[in-house]
């Protein structure tokens, strides 16, 4: 497989006219950039992770050092519950928009007419923006209003109006199924975009072998488009695992605490509860496990060769 | 009929090698397997074009209906007293309209700020090798997947004690967060399709560095650079924690700003509401009309190449 070719090809030796070497020349073009990344990303993220172990309250100046009784608050109490929650909502949110994704884009690959209009149309509920997402599927939900209990009621499947969003069981389901109404059509573009990498021949000569669409699926189409697949599936996972927006505006981690992940509870503890301390020890225990996730999506970016 | 005779014929325009082989039988049972696909393909198409815009038909038929029609139940699927006031009641509203402003002037610094500085920086990540360059693209893509909620809690304590709370700066640097990683991959992607030969050929004119990228790489890069801005303007302009937790009424952009307008306590003004997230949502989707385009290359540049 692999070609005699350097994997990235080295750009000509260049004049080096003036002071700088290269070299320096193309660090003073990162400075800006650095110098954003580490006042707005990097301190502050630093500066949280220091901050859980004081007890400090958002509104007040000063702090006191208490060791690791932030961290012992969260790991004797609540951890474990927000942990299968956030995993809940996160394996939901990433599984269900990927299915729906994958067989529209699946669909939209065959040459169907107007399979770019309707991409195009499909990409809506990705483009607009979050809230406006947010707004819209809690006025579906409603419980006394909603389009949603219209119809069931109407169809005689439910007998009478459910306050989806309201109820512990049903509300973890009507956050998920918002954010794959959000995220499926990214999902679609980028598999899509994986489909159309394999030639038209390849199927086309399977085909004539006799092989069946199953088989041509699993022949043809998936060791193609599985790059494209894992890397999506992953970014997903990790955006879903500190998703915030969708939560927030529809349920703010209610009712009864069931669809608390990290994010909404990290956010309330500083913001409503203003314990900066315990908020910070929170979402270090959450930066530890999101870590693991970015590390294994680096290793499978560096894999592919695409750094 | 005709569709399948017409994705027949390229292949009969055009013989495969294995074409030869392919007798009238297996070219029947081919045509059979592909009208089958195709009826897969549109059911495939009916039931998620169903989920997917079902929802947004509601949100439309809401923000055309009067303010009392929503309000019974069952509710009726199809409105009949159809109403523009929703939007006109908008138009109105001065608190809205200083909203719609904030996001403005907020959206579009944050946009140029990410592109000028991920410019400089995608140039230098794709044009020059040097020591510590893969740590350094590495810690930009690994940075938009720190939890912003977190990221949030000590901005704010850092703007707080900066007195930079309730500023257009507060939102601007706060954006930028999220937007900085993926322009400067974006950017970088496009560097890329810029051939060195080009590069050597300034140099060799006589162009400084300096010059060779403001004059030379950057007008050609324009296009891409352009929707590297395009993105994080929309970024920015649906941004909703950020600007509810950073700034107050006077600062707060528009998605925040719709829910304090808006979500009552007891009753919520569905129509208005509805009319009012259709509005929030056209510069954005006309931002993707014409980012569609760049989207799906930039995205698989910046983060997803195969």
């Amino acid at each position: 497989m692999s070609t005699a070719a350097p994997r990235q090809k080295e750009p000509p030796p260049r004049r080096t006219e003036g002071r700088l070497s290269n070299g320096a020349f193309a660090l003073l073009l990162t400075a800006p950039g650095l110098a954003l990344f580490a006042a707005i990303i990097f301190y502050p993220l630093l500066s949280a992770l220091f901050t859980g172990f004081f007890q400090q309250d958002l509104r007040l100046p000063g702090r006191e050092f208490v060791g690791l009784d932030n961290f012992a608050y969260w790991l004797d109490g609540d951890f474990l519950t927000i942990l299968e929650q956030t995993l809940v909502f996160t394996v939901g949110a990433t599984l269900l928009p990927f299915v729906l994704g994958f067989a529209l884009a699946l669909a939209l690959n065959t040459g169907l007419k107007g399979s770019g209009f309707l991409r195009g149309l499909f990409l809506f509920p990705w483009v607009i923006p979050g809230v406006v997402v947010s707004f819209l599927w809690m006025w579906i939900f409603n419980a006394n209003y909603g389009v949603l209990n219209g119809v069931l009621v109407e169809a005689g499947i439910i007998d009478e109006s459910v306050a989806w969003l309201g109820r512990p069981g049903t509300a973890m389901l009507a956050v998920i199924v918002t954010k794959t109404w959000a995220s499926f059509p990214w999902m679609m573009v980028m598999l899509l975009a994986g489909l159309q990498t394999v030639p038209k021949e390849l199927h086309e000569a399977a085909s004539m072998d006799g092989a069946g669409s199953v088989r041509r699926f699993f022949a043809v189409t998936w060791p193609q488009v599985r790059g494209v697949a894992s890397i999506v599936l992953l970014l997903e996972f990790i955006w879903n695992f500190q998703h915030f927006d969708t939560i927030y505006v529809l349920t703010g981690g209610g009712p009864a605490g069931t669809t608390e992940t990290f994010a909404t509870a990290v956010y309330q503890t500083a913001f409503n509860g203003f314990d900066i301390g315990r908020a910070t020890a929170l979402g270090g225990l959450w930066m530890l496990l999101l870590l693991l996730l970015v590390a294994a999506y680096l290793r499978i970016t560096e894999r592919k060769g695409d750094v | 009929m005709t569709s399948t005779t017409s994705t027949a014929l390229p292949a009969v325009e055009r013989p495969q090698p294995s074409t030869a082989r392919a007798g009238r039988g297996t070219r029947r049972r081919m045509r059979k397997d592909l009208l089958r696909s195709r009826i897969a393909a549109w059911c495939a198409v009916a039931v998620i074009g169903a989920f997917g815009l079902l929802p947004v038909y509601w949100l439309l038929a809401t923000a055309l209906s009067t303010p009392e029609s929503v309000f019974q139940f069952p509710p009726k699927l199809v409105p009949t007293d159809l109403t523009l006031g929703n939007f006109t009641a908008l138009a109105e509203n001065d608190q809205l309209i200083k909203y719609m402003v904030n996001s403005l002037i907020v959206a579009s610094i944050t946009a140029v700020l990410s592109v000028v500085v991920a410019t400089y920086m995608g140039y230098s990540f794709s044009k020059f090798r040097y020591r510590g360059r893969r740590s350094l693209m590495h810690l930009v893509l690994a940075s938009q997947m720190f939890p912003q909620a977190l990221l949030l809690v000590t901005l704010y304590a850092v703007f707080s004690s900066f007195g930079l709370l309730n500023t257009y700066t507060a939102l601007v640097l706060s954006f930028t967060t999220f937007t900085m990683p993926l322009c400067v991959w974006m950017l970088k992607g496009i560097f890329d399709t810029v051939p060195d030969a080009l590069l050597e050929a300034a140099s060799i004119d006589g162009a400084s560095r300096w010059r060779t990228l403001h004059s030379i790489v950057a007008p050609l890069a324009a296009p891409g650079m352009i929707a590297a801005g395009l993105f994080a303007f929309v970024r920015g302009w649906n941004d909703f924690i950020f600007a509810l937790t950073l700034a107050d009424k006077e600062k707060q952009t528009l998605p925040p700003g719709l829910v304090s307008t808006y979500i009552g306590e007891f009753q919520t003004a569905w129509p208005q509401l509805m009319a009012a997230s259709l509005v929030v949502s056209v510069p954005v989707v006309v931002a993707f009309m014409f980012l569609q385009r760049y989207l799906v290359g930039g995205m698989t540049a910046g983060s997803v190449k195969s």
